[in-house]
């Protein structure tokens, strides 16, 4: 199936963000993954915003490559936070306890301003 | 699992899915169809869709093993004041319902496999989730009452 994910990333003072579109399902693997390796290539970030504001779907094969990508970054000491996401998925978040461990914002302006309080 | 009410049975869908990967995304669309208008709350409605998605995916993928020639068969009725949403497939004894606790922590330090969500999510998502199987057919039946529970918004850990 061909996949709907698109990952664009941005490099920040100190961070990185993955504005993530479409599909989060399995057919989003080498898109997150590329967009990952591409933040850590640009700038050896210490926190990663992954920004949902223009996924409209996450499925429990999305979930698992999220936890991976957390894995990921907590094995090399980076942060992760995410933004933009719906309320249904704030909730699939909180049951799956993601978000004792991804630290969530309404909007991406707002992790971005965090980000750059903490790097100031 | 929480009591469901009985009622009258009105019959609001019936489809099928071939067993190809994405076809959740076609069920999930044809139940949300189905129930508009019965005055499930849109949180409800997104909750149930998720259900009937993963449920889905299941009855694909470890039911009917993503043979494209084998169908998943969805049903959608009203019962009083429930949504009940049927979904089989030809996997007669699949274990689907029986799946390891998904535990993040362990994930994350890798004991733990990061997929095995599916079944987690469906019994977070619905009122009631039931499997049965006559060895032949695996069917997952989802509830959902179309009524808003007064503790609707509080975690759903304690259902399972």
């Amino acid at each position: 199936m061909k996949t709907t994910c698109e990952a664009q990333v941005t490099a920040l003072p100190g961070g990185a963000v993955i504005r993530l579109s479409g599909d989060v399902d399995g057919t989003a693997a080498d898109a997150l993954t590329a967009a990952y390796d591409q933040a850590v290539a640009q700038g050896d970030p210490e926190s990663i915003v992954l920004d949902f504001a223009s996924v409209g779907y996450i499925n429990s094969t999305g979930i698992a490559l999220i936890v991976s990508v957390l894995a990921k970054a907590r094995s090399q000491r980076r942060k992760v936070v995410a933004s933009g996401l719906s309320a249904h998925y704030r909730e699939i978040f909180d049951i799956t306890r993601l978000s004792d461990f991804i630290e969530l914002f309404p909007d991406l302006d707002d992790a971005v301003s965090q980000l750059a309080a903490q790097a100031s | 699992m929480t009591s469901v009410a009985r009622g009258a049975v009105r019959r609001l869908a019936a489809f099928t899915v071939t067993s190809e990967s994405g076809n959740e995304r076609v069920a999930l669309a044809r139940v949300a169809e189905a129930v508009a208008g019965t005055g499930l709350a849109d949180q409800r409605l997104d909750r149930l869709k998720t259900a009937v998605a993963e449920a889905t995916m299941n009855a694909i993928e470890h039911g009917n093993r993503n043979r494209a020639d084998l169908l998943v068969d969805i049903e959608v009725t009203q019962q009083g004041t429930n949504i009940v949403v049927t979904i089989t497939d030809q996997g007669g004894l699949h274990e689907a319902g029986t799946a390891e606790q998904p535990d993040l922590a362990r994930k994350l330090a890798g004991e733990q496999s990061p997929r095995g969500w599916g079944l987690f999510l469906i019994r977070n998502m619905v009122d009631a989730m039931d499997v049965t199987t006559d060895g032949t057919r695996h069917t997952v039946r989802l509830t959902m009452a179309t009524t808003t529970p007064a503790d609707e918004g509080a975690t759903r850990e304690n259902h399972l």
